[in-house]
């Protein structure tokens, strides 16, 4: 996509790829090698879905695939494979953010998780198909459930830390500016 | 998206069109990854290799933060600790005089039996820089490799037993798949009983004994070796216990303690000489006692050509 962007779309942009540096690393810290018997949610993947819902335009679907095939890369996952997934999931929320953004938060709740859904299975059922190792399903149902219940969290958490909100009507500041 | 809607309906479709290319591109390499994996993870070790060291600086802060509130909490039990350290101190001394005892009384019958045993292994150890960062698989990044001379495939410890393997090998870094991931096999020799086994681990912290030929001679509380079985590993690193999972299956409770894995060693594991040839079939020399020393005028019979 050829989009003209403006320098504050940028920083946010930039914010964006940060959060996303510091919550790899900070998954990627050897703090504990026990195996664990809970998995915890994806918070990269909940923040995605909330950035993409709210503000598609700090995030342009080559920095989803970027950072999501770095950590397909950096967290030992069959790379390419999930980084797909997530973008059609992102592309799949970003094509109706409009209609989201009139939808009632439950709704919207209801479509992300139904997304996750979908593509936590398409990942395990291409996964079984070309005969990959798969990872326990226990930990990986518990993880999707993680990650859609905090998905109201990362709301709450990007409306009042980050100021990423729905832009409501009337709020424009200038003729013509990006929604 | 667009400013108008007159640029959407010419933006919209090329769009889609490179997203769906994007997409396309990213299951190519999935595919690739899926065909000719070592390739492939040669460039992701390269990646990491690259990347990772350079985030040290960061993780810094986030690791000291988690040891300060560690020690924080050791702190309040001090007292308890020191007692404890103490009686444990107390055990080990008569321990190690028993240890002694037995490694000069071993070393006297080996040099009785003139028994040639294989010599030490070297180390080099390294410190462990991130885990896998997810909760599926299990393993971790050091900070040796190419550079160091680490090589794929060989084992690691922490100071008292087998930790992992190497799998991945960069120019600063090597990855180690701890015994507990669900990709990792390795041969195993239970002790008194001899028994040969295979070691696999399923993503708990016990991991399962597998191929075991008779269980009824394997008992909990058993010592777990690594067997050269294969030529994969040296033998005789120490592995753990086996204990019986609520499951009923037999498990080992690992030696290597994963909770407090700061430095691991790398061993120097070099491959045995292999012996490619076959051992030919010793046959009497034909002349002496076959039966053309029988009859003398026959010919060599095929059999004894062929040996």
């Amino acid at each position: 996509m050829a989009d003209i962007a403006e320098p504050a779309t940028w920083a946010r942009r930039a914010v964006f790829v940060l959060l996303a540096c510091i919550i790899t690393i900070t998954q990627l810290v050897p703090l504990n090698l026990e195996p664990v018997v809970w998995a915890a949610p994806d918070l990269l993947l909940a923040v995605t879905c909330v950035w993409v819902a709210r503000k598609p335009d700090y995030v342009p679907v080559y920095i989803v695939a970027a950072v999501f095939f770095a950590t397909d890369l950096l967290f030992q996952q069959p790379p390419g494979l999930w980084a797909a997934l997530v973008v059609l999931l992102t592309e799949a929320i970003r094509t109706r953010h409009r209609e989201l953004r009139s939808m009632s938060f439950a709704a919207e709740w209801a479509f992300v998780a139904l997304g996750l859904v979908a593509i936590t299975l398409a990942n395990r059922i291409v996964l079984a198909i070309v005969i990959t190792p798969l990872a326990p399903l226990g930990l990986t149902m518990m993880q999707l459930a993680g990650t859609v219940l905090i998905y109201p969290l990362v709301v709450f958490v990007a409306r009042y830390l980050f100021a990423v909100a729905y832009v409501a009507p009337g709020d424009m500041r200038k003729i013509g500016q990006r929604t | 998206m667009a400013r108008d809607n007159s640029s959407e309906t010419y933006i919209a479709p090329v769009r889609n069109l490179l997203v769906g290319a994007l997409v396309l591109v990213l299951l190519a390499v999935f595919a690739v990854w899926r065909i000719d994996s070592p390739r492939v993870e040669r460039l992701r070790m390269a990646v990491i290799d690259r990347v990772v060291p350079s985030f040290d600086w960061a993780m810094a802060p986030i690791h000291g933060t988690a040891h300060l509130l560690a020690d924080f909490q050791s702190y309040q039990r001090l007292a308890a600790q020191n007692q404890d350290l103490r009686r444990e101190l107390q055990q080990m001394k008569a321990w190690r005089e028993a240890a002694l005892q037995l490694e000069q009384e071993n070393a006297k019958l080996l040099d009785l039996n003139n028994v040639r045993i294989d010599p030490k292994l070297t180390f080099v150890t390294g410190v462990v820089m991130t885990d896998s960062g997810s909760p599926f698989r299990q393993s971790v990044l050091l900070n040796v490799g190419a550079r160091d001379g680490i090589i794929d495939g060989w084992p690691t410890m922490d100071g008292i037993g087998l930790a992992g393997r190497i799998a991945g090998v960069g120019r600063q870094t090597s990855r180690v798949l701890l015994l507990t991931d669900t990709s990792s096999r390795i041969p195993i020799t239970i002790l008194p009983s001899g028994q040969r086994a295979i070691l696999a681990g399923d993503s708990t912290s016990n991991p399962m004994i597998e191929f075991l030929e008779d269980r009824a001679v394997v008992r909990p509380g058993d010592r777990v070796v690594s067997s050269g079985d294969g030529g994969v590993f040296p033998a005789d690193l120490l592995v753990g216990q086996v204990a019986l999972g609520t499951d009923n299956r037999l498990r080992v409770r690992l030696a290597v303690d994963y909770q407090r894995l700061e430095f691991l060693r790398v061993l120097r594991a070099h491959p045995h000489e292999a012996i490619n040839d076959p051992g030919r079939l010793l046959t009497p020399m034909p002349e002496i006692y076959g039966p053309s020393a029988l009859s003398p005028a026959a010919p060599a019979t095929p059999e004894a050509a062929d040996g």
